[in-house]
């Protein structure tokens, strides 16, 4: 046996996982639901009433069906549907809430209003015939059973309880000139309402079926015109079923009967319009005409001009809400939502809102009392609800779309001491102390009972905020700010320990933001700082735009600096000055900040730079590695050093760099017998993925982005020819995961699942063989002298996202979190994965290094779900960053749902455990001193009688 | 005939053998009997002697490695962890040679043979220390054994990976 602490700090890692007490102390999780849609109709966001209580129900951008308290926002429940599977819209029938979703709404759902849960589920038609034709969906008034149309031309009845078909009635087949759009229901007859192309326009066609068998009674075709079917034609049952639509600017509109007999359409005296806007209340349609818009209504037999709205400017939203036979329209005008009362003679009640930003789109409410209530969404993707003019609540649903984020450390807490001038006079400084020390007995009393009973900031209590409300970290630095730019081109800055939103900055709309970088951090002595790179998509071409920001307060620290086209790459670098440097689409080089002092620090070290880049050359794709070079005019440009041309038909996916960027704490790896493993820490290795569709096959290469050279190469087969490889590069630790589907050529080795390989790449030949990978430059013949040991397992689950944690000094083990499709962030350690376990019993020598049997499933092992029992949905990305404290790593994972975590791989081996019973020890060394107090006179005494009388 | 215990001649640098009698105390009461035997008698004691010391000093010189199997039992028994018992034996087995080593002239000193003029000199019975230093050298070789069996040696390249430093790379990737 030898010694090794390691093997016993390894050996205590099994039994660690989280436990319920640390659940909401040292995590968080903010369930989303996303960014409410606007259109079509049947997807915009409704108010209703469930067992007393308003609610709306929305569906989003991220695909969640969802319900809301209108009181204070929070979630009722909601659904999450695939990806593939989109909704196409919600209507509710009763208690009950009916979805289609799926291409052309291939399936039906039914939905508990009340909790959520899905009632039934039919699929309508498959997916491979399906089409992308809105689908419909109307009630039997009596009944209430559902009647579908879905793609385009299948009417279905389906039973309200159960889904069970009643009927199903094809219209045509797919090939016919004939698409449905509208479905109107009647106690006896169902009308689908379609479209037939004609010369130049649509033709309106209509077909009548039985309610209760699904025969067709009779089938129509309507002289009319129709321009854009999508927008222009509408069906709503107002007492009759009515059919309306826009021919030439006059809006025609038709009531239908069963035998469809009637083919005369009647034409509104007003108009023309230009556009015509459903504002979800039957038999009311707002006409836009120029500058202006009416509101015209059924009276029924045709369409009538009810209320003229005024003029209107060109980005106009309408809405429009009924209570109590009372019908209200809004229409919003800049900040303001001008709400008219179409039943009564009130003036129209101008309603500002004040959204930080602009408008996307809005619903409207009125309350049983008559309060307006005003559901806005903005283009940044807050959700806010205005009473009476008043913000109610606002939901960050922008946060869905986040697509960067970077931990920003925290600066430490300041007194608020008066500071000390260096000639400061004598009785003033006098003055200062004498000020100072009246907190002298505060601090005292703390001191001492911090001492005794010992308590000290703990690490598994939450990071709290500081009393004074500055902005500060915590004794571990856990309280860090994350900061995430979404797509819809919004800052936020998070709190890591609780996930309240400090601070939030709009950037503009059409900003695609490309990079995020902190360029100057704590350690620098200011408050820290961030540069966020977008891309601006301007009328005339691309702009690329670089913000500045503080992070502690989000404001902007210099104006957005901006240079025309687009940007291809962006990278820090952190040398003698940190600075950024941007190569834009020609590959000219742009600096920020662009001052001389920048300037000179890169022509320092230009030739030593390199980055990697895919090239696109007449449909062949190629690996390339560009250097910088001084051009004309002392522009400094980047230049291909090498390519690295890809088998034809082979298409480069993305090129990523490692995962983990911190220090390395150990070259090697030691092992059993004493030798080492030099680990291969080319600091320049590069994952790049790519898939040949042709072959069904995805390509996965490590290589040196200086000189090209590939260090490792592997070939998985894709599956049905699309290449979902998530990949990360530790150190020397290349994982990947990727499904194994059956092999084409018939020859399948082992079984269907999920994989996840593990490779550890090793310098020279083989132990002990040092060359000095990571400061060798990449031209030495050595650089690529490498061995690898790999394993590889099955996965108990399909990854969205995948990182290894991160710690300050690299020391602890780096175990891999990932996040699963079944919604769940789950940490597997790097013992589990290394390709080194042996396929027998291990020999002493292999169980001192913590190697363990080989077993090729990686079993799903529920303590290790660091979210727990939270809903996690639709995680995007994993960062992770490190704490002051080498053992912990802080996780943070976004997409839909937002979910911060702190792990400890190692376990928490810096910090006194819980259980460390501090008043027992100064009681034991208090006892100790008091004793000898006593006995010292004693012992002295007896000595000098020992001297007299010997 | 009388019995002389001459003590004295045994330590020939002894400083009370040239002192003078006290008063009344002739030097050789039987001087006048015997004159002619008393110097063979003398010199004869006086190398006996010398052989018995000598046979000491070999004696003496091998000791350390007649403990060597019952230390050897020792580690044994110690067993091979890294304990309070086994590392106080090993601690022993380190110590005890360079403290037998250092203290050698001394521990000899007693063995010289009568003819040497400084007993303490290294160069005094020089073939004994020579096989004293190898025995000892024994005793620090079984301590050192352990040491490695118990992997306490810093022998193979792992032992000394953190001390290993690496530069910076010469060439940056950006990214």
């Amino acid at each position: 046996m030898r010694f090794l602490p390691l093997s016993l700090l390894v050996h205590a890692l099994g039994c660690w996982a989280i436990h319920e007490s640390d659940v909401g102390v040292v995590d968080w999780y903010k369930s989303l639901i996303g960014v409410p849609l606007a259109a079509p109709q049947p997807t915009t966001p409704k108010f209703t009433l469930v067992e007393g209580k308003d609610v709306i129900l929305t569906a989003t951008e991220s695909n969640i069906l969802a319900s809301l308290n209108v009181d204070d926002g929070s979630i009722r429940w909601r659904v999450a549907y695939d990806p593939e599977d989109r909704i196409t819209g919600f209507y509710q029938n009763g208690d009950a809430l009916v979805t289609l979703s799926g291409p052309g709404g291939a399936i039906s759902r039914s939905i508990d209003l009340k909790t959520g849960q899905i009632i039934f589920e039919q699929r309508l038609h498959s997916n491979s015939e399906a089409t992308i034709i809105q689908p419909h969906v109307a009630f039997d008034p009596s009944s209430q059973d559902i009647y579908t149309l879905s793609n385009g031309y299948i009417v279905t009845r389906l039973d309200q309880k159960t889904g069970t078909p009643a009927w199903s009635w094809s219209g045509q087949d797919q090939s016919s000139l004939t698409t449905y759009t509208h479905l109107l229901a009647t106690p006896d007859t169902i009308f689908a309402i379609g479209v037939s192309t004609s010369f130049a326009s649509y033709t309106l066609h209509i077909t009548s079926l039985s309610a209760s068998t699904g025969e067709v009674l009779a089938s129509s075709e309507l002289p009319s015109s129709i321009h854009s079917p999508a927008v222009d034609l509408f069906a709503f049952a107002k007492e009759a079923p009515v059919v309306a639509w826009l021919e030439q600017g006059k809006v025609k509109s038709l009531a239908l009967t069963p035998n469809l007999k009637d083919k005369k359409a009647q034409v509104s005296s007003s108009g023309p319009f230009e556009e015509l806007v459903d504002v979800g209340l039957p038999g009311v349609l707002v006409g836009k005409a120029g500058q202006e818009s009416t509101v015209l209504s059924f009276d029924g037999s045709k369409f009538t001009s009810e209320k003229v709205l005024g003029e209107h400017d060109v980005a106009v939203k309408y809405a429009g809400s009924s209570v109590n036979g009372k019908r209200y329209v809004a229409k919003s005008e800049g900040p303001i939502i001008e709400v008219t009362g179409l039943d009564s003679d009130e003036s129209a009640i101008l309603f500002p809102y004040d959204a930080d930003d602009t408008l996307s789109h809005y619903s409207i409410h009125t309350s049983s009392v008559g309060v307006p209530r005003v559901l806005v969404v903005t283009t940044s993707g807050a959700v806010q609800l205005f009473v009476n003019g008043e913000l109610k609540w606002t939901r960050e649903e922008g946060l869905t779309t986040s697509l960067l984020a970077e931990f920003v450390e925290l600066p430490e807490r300041i007194s608020a001491e008066g500071e000390a001038t260096k000639d400061e006079p004598f009785a003033h400084r006098l003055q200062r102390h004498a000020v100072l020390a009246q907190d002298f007995p505060q601090y005292l009393k703390s001191f001492v009972r911090r001492f005794v009973t010992g308590s000290y900031a703990s690490a598994t209590s939450s990071a709290v905020a500081s009393t004074d409300g500055a902005l500060s970290r915590d004794a571990f630095g856990f309280r860090q700010m994350i900061v995430t730019v979404t797509l819809l081109g919004k800052v936020y800055g998070i709190d890591s320990s609780n996930g309240n939103v400090l601070w939030s900055q709009l950037l503009g709309t059409g900003i695609l933001p490309f990079k995020v970088f902190s360029l100057k951090t704590v350690s620098d002595g200011v408050d820290p700082e961030v540069v966020i790179i977008a891309v601006r998509q301007l009328p005339e071409g691309h702009e690329t735009v670089v913000f500045h920001l503080n992070a502690l307060t989000g404001e902007n620290l210099a104006g957005p600096s901006v240079f025309r086209g687009s940007i291809a790459k962006a990278f820090l670098l952190d040398q003698s000055s940190k600075f950024v440097i941007l190569v834009d689409e020609t590959l000219k080089v742009h600096y920020y900040p662009n001052n001389g002092e920048t300037r000179t620090a890169f022509k320092k070290v230009h030739t030593t730079l390199s980055f990697p880049m895919h090239l696109i050359k007449e449909k062949e794709h190629s690996l390339a590695g560009y250097q910088f070079a001084v051009g004309e005019g002392e522009q400094v440009v980047a230049t291909p050093a090498w390519s690295l041309p890809l088998s034809p038909g082979e298409e480069v996916q993305r090129i990523l760099p490692p995962s983990a960027r911190g220090p390395v704490a150990s070259v090697g790896k030691v092992l059993g017998n004493r030798t080492t493993l030099y680990k291969y820490l080319n600091p320049r290795l590069f994952t790049a993925l790519t898939v040949t569709s042709t072959k069904d096959l995805c390509g996965l290469y490590l290589f040196d982005s200086a000189k090209g050279t590939v260090v490792y190469q592997v070939r998985i087969p894709a599956d049905n020819g699309a290449c979902d490889v998530k990949t990360a590069l530790i150190e020397n630790w290349l994982v990947y995961h990727y499904y194994e589907s059956e092999v084409s050529s018939g020859n399948v080795q082992g079984t269907k699942g999920y994989r996840v390989v593990s490779v550890e790449l090793y310098e020279g030949r083989g132990i002990d063989d040092k060359i000095g990978s990571s400061d060798m430059t990449s031209y030495a013949n050595a650089s690529t002298a490498v061995f690898t040991f790999e394993d590889s397992f099955t996965f108990p689950y399909a990854l969205t996202a995948l990182a290894p944690t991160n710690t300050k000094f690299g020391i602890s083990s780096k175990d891999l979190i990932v996040a699963t499709k079944n919604h769940k962030v789950q940490s597997f350690p790097r013992r589990l994965l290394d390709p080194r376990r042996p396929r027998r019993k291990p020999t002493s020598q292999e169980a001192e290094e913590g190697l363990f049997q080989y077993d090729p499933i990686i079993y799903d092992d529920p303590k290790r779900v660091i979210s727990h029992s939270y809903e996690v949905a639709n995680v995007r990305q994993l960062v992770t960053a490190p704490a002051l404290l080498e053992s912990t790593s802080l996780v943070f994972a976004f997409g839909l749902d937002m979910f911060v975590s702190r792990v400890a791989p190692s376990g928490t081996f810096d910090v006194l455990s819980e259980s460390f019973n501090k008043p027992q020890l100064v009681l034991t060394i208090t006892g100790l001193v008091v004793a000898i107090m006593f006995t010292r006179p004693m012992v002295q005494r007896k000595r000098l009688r020992e001297k007299w009388y010997m | 005939m009388s019995r002389v215990l001459e003590y004295s001649s045994l330590e020939s640098s002894a400083k009370w053998s040239k002192l003078p009698p006290p008063p009344g105390f002739s030097v050789q009461p039987s001087a006048s009997k015997s004159s002619g035997k008393k110097p063979i008698a003398a010199t004869k004691t006086k190398d006996s002697f010398d052989g018995i010391k000598e046979k000491r000093a070999w004696d003496f010189a091998t000791s350390p490695a007649k403990q060597l199997p019952m230390q050897a039992f020792m580690l044994y028994m110690s067993g091979g962890g890294v304990q309070i018992f086994s590392m106080g034996i090993v601690f022993m087995l380190l110590m005890t040679p360079f403290k037998n080593i250092f203290a050698m002239n001394e521990a000899f000193a007693q063995f010289a043979p009568s003819s040497s003029k400084d007993p303490k000199a290294t160069s005094t019975l020089i073939v004994q220390k020579l096989l004293y230093v190898v025995c000892n050298l024994l005793t620090l070789g079984v301590g050192l054994w352990k040491c490695r069996s118990m992997g306490l040696l810093p022998t193979g390249s792992g032992d000394w990976l953190a001390f290993e430093t690496r530069g910076p790379a010469p060439e940056i990737a950006l990214y």
